[in-house]
């Protein structure tokens, strides 16, 4: 077991330098990037701290609360970005049929497919978020078991993203469709800028429970606050790993279903 | 004028040819003012609050009127201009006995068109789902002034796609990059799409206000809500047309300066 998590430790890494090497040579891009990616996120920042400071809170949550919630959101999504950007490619590997080239090596095609080419401009923009969420977390004075839940509760999420991603991958092989299918998962977990509390049922219960973005967000974030009961970190671990399981049984069902087209 | 009016027809078919793609990119509007609409609602849960200027009712306009409002300017198909210079297929175009710009202006009109009917559909079911509280302008004249500054905008627009579709004439490999940065994100936030730009600071508004952006959905919202009115009205319309104008000129000394080192690689 070790053995093979090494290897694909170095595959992954040898992937990763290749895809960095293919961004690095083209530094306007790169620049062009980096700067709407901060741009971005600043301004969405200035957004919810003049709007904060109009209204005092939302939906009961302070100011700081609102931006940690923001900031954790942030986190998971520019992690999952810096790890699955090859996610955006594979439309094109099934029309042309390289995906092929894919299934024939002795490496796990879900892994290459879903991590193949880490994106370097996210990786850029981690240390920051990270700090910044530190130092928002720490405002909260958690007790070391909140901390230890918040980065559980982070994993989790990070699990379900994951989920999500496998699934859109599936959905590619079945439909070739793949550019919305990723967009609208993005437009679904950008919901998760803010509590889900904000929204009205059904659209709550959606977003907490069939599609997760209030336990893939909002609950870490929650945990730091010590607004969190066990029961909701039980049915959180259940949502993650079950997620996890049903998107690689709908991997494996696609895969079937790949008819090598125009190869 | 018959040749265009061929170009709609088929522009139009060519978007319902690919009925998935449309479908899902208009998903994609609808959950996009989710945020918007249940992020304003809740800030204004209570019917008598008013802040920023505005009561319950004025800014759940704000939020539907920038559902109509994005369909009509921002629904472009002239993003492609940038992708035709890059490839070379541009060669295509140049030689044809048609107007480059008139082609393209008559395919946004037909994107435009067609994303108009289906936002007016999204409009009324979320209306019919969401009942929120809506104000409905009667003064003729605003409605004039409204509909004017949509014109205006859908031309802001167009002429900022076609300026950044001149940049892959010198430095191909940005094409998308300088889309992304430009309409994705600073479109995105500083047209007033996502809030109305007067709840930000004085001296921020100032900045936002002397760019092109505010005035491709900010500006039309705040007429049709008879926010801005007289000679503030008067103004704004003034400096709308002042950038249609300066873009205008600009666009068209970087065309012909692009043409002219335009080489056609793969074309």
């Amino acid at each position: 077991m070790a053995k093979k998590l090494k290897k694909y430790l170095k595959i992954w890494w040898m992937m990763s330098v290749n895809s960095f090497s293919v961004v690095l040579g083209q530094k306007y891009a790169l620049i062009i990037f980096l700067t709407g990616k901060i741009f971005r996120f600043s301004f969405f920042f200035l957004f919810i701290y003049f709007l904060l400071k109009g209204t005092g809170q939302i939906a009961g949550y302070s100011s700081d609360q609102i931006i940690f919630f923001f900031l954790t959101f942030n986190i998971i999504e520019v992690v999952t970005q810096f790890l699955f950007r090859e996610v955006y490619k594979f439309r094109s590997m099934i029309i042309k049929g390289d995906f092929d080239l894919v299934l024939v090596k002795p490496v796990n095609s879900l892994f290459r497919v879903l991590m193949g080419g880490a994106d370097i401009i996210d990786l850029i923009t981690i240390p920051p978020l990270v700090i910044l969420t530190v130092i928002y977390g720490i405002s909260f004075h958690p007790a070391l078991a909140e901390v230890l839940i918040y980065l559980a509760l982070l994993m989790n999420g990070f699990l379900i993203a994951t989920a999500f991603h496998i699934t859109i991958l599936a959905f590619a092989i079945i439909t070739l469709e793949i550019d919305h299918a990723v967009m609208i998962y993005r437009d679904i977990t950008s919901l998760g800028k803010f509590p889900v509390d904000i929204y009205k049922e059904p659209l709550k219960g959606l977003l907490t429970y069939l599609v997760p973005v209030g336990i893939m967000v909002g609950l870490p974030a929650k945990a730091i606050m010590g607004l969190i009961t066990p029961v909701g970190i039980i049915i959180a671990v259940l949502i993650g790993v079950l997620s996890m399981f049903f998107a690689l049984r709908f991997w494996n069902f696609a895969l079937t279903k790949y008819t090598s087209a125009s190869s | 004028m018959r040749k265009y009016f061929h170009i709609f027809k088929i522009s139009f078919e060519e978007e319902l040819a690919y009925k998935w793609n449309f479908i899902l990119w208009r998903f994609r509007n609808v959950l996009q003012i989710f945020l918007t609409y249940f992020l304003w609602s809740t800030v204004y849960s209570d019917p008598t609050r008013q802040i920023f200027g505005y009561d319950r009712t004025e800014i759940l306009t704000y939020v539907f009127g920038i559902m109509i409002v994005r369909a009509l300017v921002l629904s472009a198909k002239a993003m492609s201009v940038g992708n035709d210079v890059a490839s070379g297929d541009l060669s295509n175009y140049l030689v044809k006995p048609m107007n480059y710009f008139k082609y393209w202006m008559t395919r946004d009109i037909a994107s435009k068109a067609l994303n108009l009917i289906f936002a007016s559909v999204e409009f009324a079911v979320l209306f019919i789902i969401l009942k929120p509280p809506f104000f409905f302008q009667k003064d003729f004249g605003v409605i004039l002034a409204f509909l004017v500054s949509i014109i205006l905008a859908m031309l802001i627009y167009f002429l900022i796609l076609f300026l950044l579709g001149s940049i892959p004439f010198w430095v191909p490999e940005i094409g998308w990059g300088s889309h992304f940065l430009v309409t994705v994100v600073i479109v995105e936030a500083l047209s007033g799409s996502l809030f109305p730009i007067n709840i930000l600071p004085e001296v921020l508004q100032s900045i936002i206000l002397a760019t092109p952006f505010p005035y491709l959905i900010y500006f039309p919202v705040q007429v049709y809500l008879g926010n801005i009115t007289g000679w503030a009205l008067f103004g704004g319309l003034l400096i709308a047309i002042s950038w249609v104008g300066v873009l205008w000129t600009f666009l068209n000394v970087v065309w012909q300066k692009g043409l002219k080192v335009y080489q056609s690689f793969g074309g």
